[in-house]
């Protein structure tokens, strides 16, 4: 393990029957970082935390977390994690703040201890209003906070999160996504966030790890996994129309670039670096042509996701 | 021993207790029963009889075994009806209560926590799955022995209460009852628990489990239970040999429960 990890996996699956849930999974995160695993439902995500976090056991592979192996250490391991599981777990019974206090107690924490902490994380998720309130009634943004506050009580070092955002309006959301984002730079937290959403993870993550029914496809920073599926910078160029025929080619003919086609606005063309746009605008600025905008839109993490998936592309 | 985590399994048991409380979908099913058999039922037998003049019960003590029988025998008529009842008969069937309260709170806290999406957020935490396993068992354990002594103290307050005008004296417990009490019923509690671990490690909610565990499995327990009335009340000795084989029988259930009870089995459910 590389000194510096919070966690590595290694070849790490897991099957349920004969279907495999986890294929080969390869990842590391660094402490502070924040990675993502990207992937539709059904892609491993939440099998990938279990296993991470000693609830489930690999049928291959291996994977250390904080310098502990999930797998023969989990309880002592678990005492410095916090997860977020996607339903969230609170029990309807209990108030808010028992909610808080049981996992807190069960963490070993004394309980004059645990019911300071809980107020404290309540205040914080503007939840204290409820906190001697059951569970029961709250909305899914209301649970959503109360249990991300019980997955923070103990500080963890590392925290797990399954779909934190699911279900919740826009506001909830940045909310939590700001929460988030703060628990890594402040707390110097490693967060692995399990989404669906590529915004959340765009926006959240250096790394992210891109799963499909089990497989890994790509780890990495979006705009290494860019480069290695695709050479040059796309650039869009707004016409007002479509680009005829002897205009595409005088673009192509420019050195420098690596492909041109129109589009319904203009025309799409990719260069090798940015220093090539100002003769593309040249070759396409001729006569009577109008432009209106030129756009290097260099691929991002949506385009990736995409285009490994094989569900859309970029045509480039 | 000594590795485990009592202040997690406090933890634990404490949020059981608290949850079963205020579930009135649990209570409610739970009291009903302790209620029927332990109170209106002798209430009901006082009452016959302090109205009866003398029922002629010879027909059935005889048919019991004779150091039952002789007892009794050796009572007024009047008083034959309530002590045969309620100081005998009513002991065996007493045990139902510990084996229906057990298997209730037994399908709440383990089907119960998958049902309510509670059961991940369990595995997630620093507690071995042996000491989850038995603060779970401990949750619903206590409380169905809690409920059958407190049942049996109110059971002993009417049934002394109400043939008292008949009786004079305080008849109940008897020994029988005793061992009913102190050895069968906490034994009984353990099987229904043993029984229901193993049932909803299948099931999908607590409603699912009691179906299952009272549908097939409890029934088929009490009628073994039922069948050995007639040994229970033979003598004290075989009483308590029959309560040793419920403990065994509800020992060896538990453990097995307890060695299939691994976060990998469970969260693999999930």
């Amino acid at each position: 393990m590389h000194p510096a990890s919070s966690i590595e996996a290694t070849d790490l699956a897991r099957r349920f029957g004969t279907a495999w849930a986890l294929d080969g999974l390869n990842l590391d995160a660094e402490p502070g970082e924040v990675i993502a695993l990207l992937g539709p439902n059904g892609a491993g995500k939440t099998t990938t935390v279990r296993i991470l976090d000693g609830v489930l056991d690999p049928d291959r592979g291996h994977s250390r977390v904080l310098g502990l192996d999930p797998r023969t250490q989990g309880t002592e391991l678990r005492r410095r994690t916090g997860v977020l599981t996607e339903a969230g777990g609170l029990d309807d019974r209990l108030t808010l703040t028992e909610n808080l206090v049981v996992h807190a107690r069960i963490r070993g924490i004394p309980i004059d201890e645990a019911r300071r902490r809980a107020g404290e994380m309540l205040e914080r998720f503007g939840m204290s209003a409820r906190a001697d309130r059951a569970a029961q009634g709250l909305s899914t943004g209301e649970r959503k906070r109360v249990s991300l506050a019980r997955a923070l009580l103990h500080k963890p070092e590392v925290l797990f999160l399954d779909e934190p955002t699911s279900g919740l309006d826009p506001a909830a959301t940045r909310d939590v996504l700001d929460v988030i984002a703060g628990l890594a730079d402040e707390q110097g937290a490693t967060v692995v966030l399990c989404t669906h959403f590529l915004a959340e993870a765009a926006r959240l993550c250096r790394r992210v790890a891109i799963l499909e029914a089990g497989r890994l496809l790509a780890f990495g920073e979006p705009s290494r996994l860019a480069a290695d599926l695709w050479t040059g910078l796309p650039v869009e160029l707004d016409m007002g129309g479509m680009a005829d025929d002897g205009r595409i080619e005088r673009i192509r003919q420019v050195r420098g670039v690596a492909a041109a086609q129109p589009t319904g606005q203009g025309a799409t063309v990719v260069v090798e670096s940015r220093d090539v746009i100002p003769g593309v605008v040249a070759a396409a600025v001729t006569g009577e042509t109008r432009l209106f905008s030129v756009i290097p839109r260099p691929p991002g993490l949506e385009d990736v996701y995409f285009a490994l998936t094989g569900r859309s592309g970029v045509e480039v | 021993m000594s590795d485990r985590d009592w202040n997690a399994m406090r933890a634990v048991v404490a949020k059981d207790f608290t949850a079963i409380r205020r579930s009135k979908a649990v209570v409610l099913p739970m009291l009903l029963v302790p209620f029927l058999l332990l109170v209106v039922l002798p209430f009901g037998i006082g009452l016959v009889a302090r109205a009866a003049h003398g029922t002629d019960l010879h027909n059935v003590l005889s048919k019991l075994p004779g150091g039952i029988a002789r007892p009794i025998l050796r009572q007024p008529p009047r008083q034959q009806l309530v002590i045969l009842v309620d100081g005998y008969l009513l002991a065996p069937l007493f045990l139902i209560v510990p084996l229906m309260v057990a298997s209730v709170l037994a399908a709440d806290a383990f089907a119960g926590e998958k049902e309510r999406r509670t059961l991940e957020g369990l595995l997630h935490l620093p507690i071995a799955e042996r000491d989850l396993f038995y603060a779970k068992v401990l949750g619903a354990w206590l409380p169905a022995v809690a409920i059958s002594w407190i049942g049996f103290v109110v059971f002993a307050v009417v049934a002394n209460g109400v043939a008292w005008p008949v009786v004079h004296r305080v008849f109940v417990p008897t020994v029988l009852w005793m061992v009913m009490i102190v050895w069968l019923a906490p034994g009984v509690a353990a099987l229904g628990m043993g029984v229901m671990v193993r049932v909803s490690a299948r099931a999908r909610t607590a409603q699912e489990a009691n179906q299952l565990g009272g549908a097939v499995i409890l029934p088929l327990i009490f009628a073994a239970v039922a069948q050995s009335t007639g040994l229970l009340l033979v003598s004290l000795p075989i009483a308590i040999g029959v309560g040793a084989i419920v403990w065994a029988v509800a020992i060896t259930l538990l453990s097995r429960g307890a060695a299939r009870f691994t976060r990998d089995r469970l969260a693999a459910t999930l």
